[in-house]
């Protein structure tokens, strides 16, 4: 993990970078969501929100582990986390072909074990986007405004 | 993910803690209610106190115990659920499966 600006000392005025590799296991989604809720108590926003982007990435980083990893422990998933005070955008990027996004329809079963992924993160995220990042691999790009503590 | 198992007036109450994201906690959680359903059990109460978060494959595992229990002929009911797994309930729709308690004497109470 590295930061890109060091210390947190103004998220105000520009936003501040952390970036994380982790192995794709499952053990793992735990990392992104501590680092959120770490941050959660220092910046000027509702919990809900830090709750909603935190869910919505785990569920990006279980897809990059399942579908784009294979859960092959060697391969890693990449998460950026691009923080402000008035926002968090975050980008998921994993080794795998990707899936047909704009196909994709949720399925209606109710008491389906799967498949309810997407919808989650479409919810919890302001703007959802999934592509190719310039080197080949997919993308999931999160971003979440955060409203001021009332 | 842990579970930990207590009775209460015939009334299996398993205490779930860590994090329920799938893996090998699926078949654990599955394997337990078919034990307790095979032992003669058949209501069920799951306390999520203990639950920092779960992704949509933890989803899946309470939606296998719901449908393992129901077909056992039992009943499965969620106790403490916390606003964040609350919210995720709403946007996949599952509170309409699940009905749930913050009061463990209610909960309880409505196996009656």
């Amino acid at each position: 993990m590295s930061s890109q600006d060091g210390a947190m000392t103004d998220l105000s005025t520009k936003s501040q970078r952390i970036e994380l590799k982790i192995p794709s296991q499952l053990l793992y989604l735990g990392v992104p969501d501590a680092i959120l809720m770490e941050l959660a108590g220092d910046l000027p926003c509702e919990q809900k929100d830090i709750d909603e982007i935190s869910t919505s990435v785990i569920e990006a980083c279980t897809n990059a582990m399942e579908h784009g990893n294979g859960m092959d422990v060697q391969r890693q998933v990449e998460v950026h986390f691009d923080i402000s005070e008035d926002e968090i955008a975050i980008t998921v990027l994993d080794d795998g072909p990707g899936f047909d996004h704009e196909g994709w329809i949720p399925p209606e079963d109710l008491l389906r074990e799967r498949g309810r992924g997407i919808t989650i993160m479409r919810e919890f995220s302001d703007t959802l986007r999934f592509d190719f990042a310039a080197d080949g691999r997919f993308r999931v790009r999160l971003r979440k405004r955060l409203r001021r503590q009332a | 993910m842990k579970v930990k198992e207590r009775t209460r007036d015939g009334v299996v109450i398993l205490e779930l803690s860590g994090k329920l994201m799938g893996g090998p906690d699926a078949a654990t959680f599955n394997d337990t209610l078919k034990t307790l359903l095979h032992e003669g059990h058949r209501n069920m109460l799951i306390d999520l106190s203990r639950i920092s978060w779960v992704n949509s494959t933890g989803l899946g595992i309470l939606i296998s115990g719901y449908s393992t229990v129901k077909k056992g002929g039992g009943d499965l009911k969620l106790l403490n659920v916390s606003e964040r797994i609350e919210s995720i309930f709403m946007v996949s729709k599952l509170h309409t499966v699940f009905i749930s308690f913050n009061d463990e004497d209610e909960a309880v109470r409505s196996f009656a």
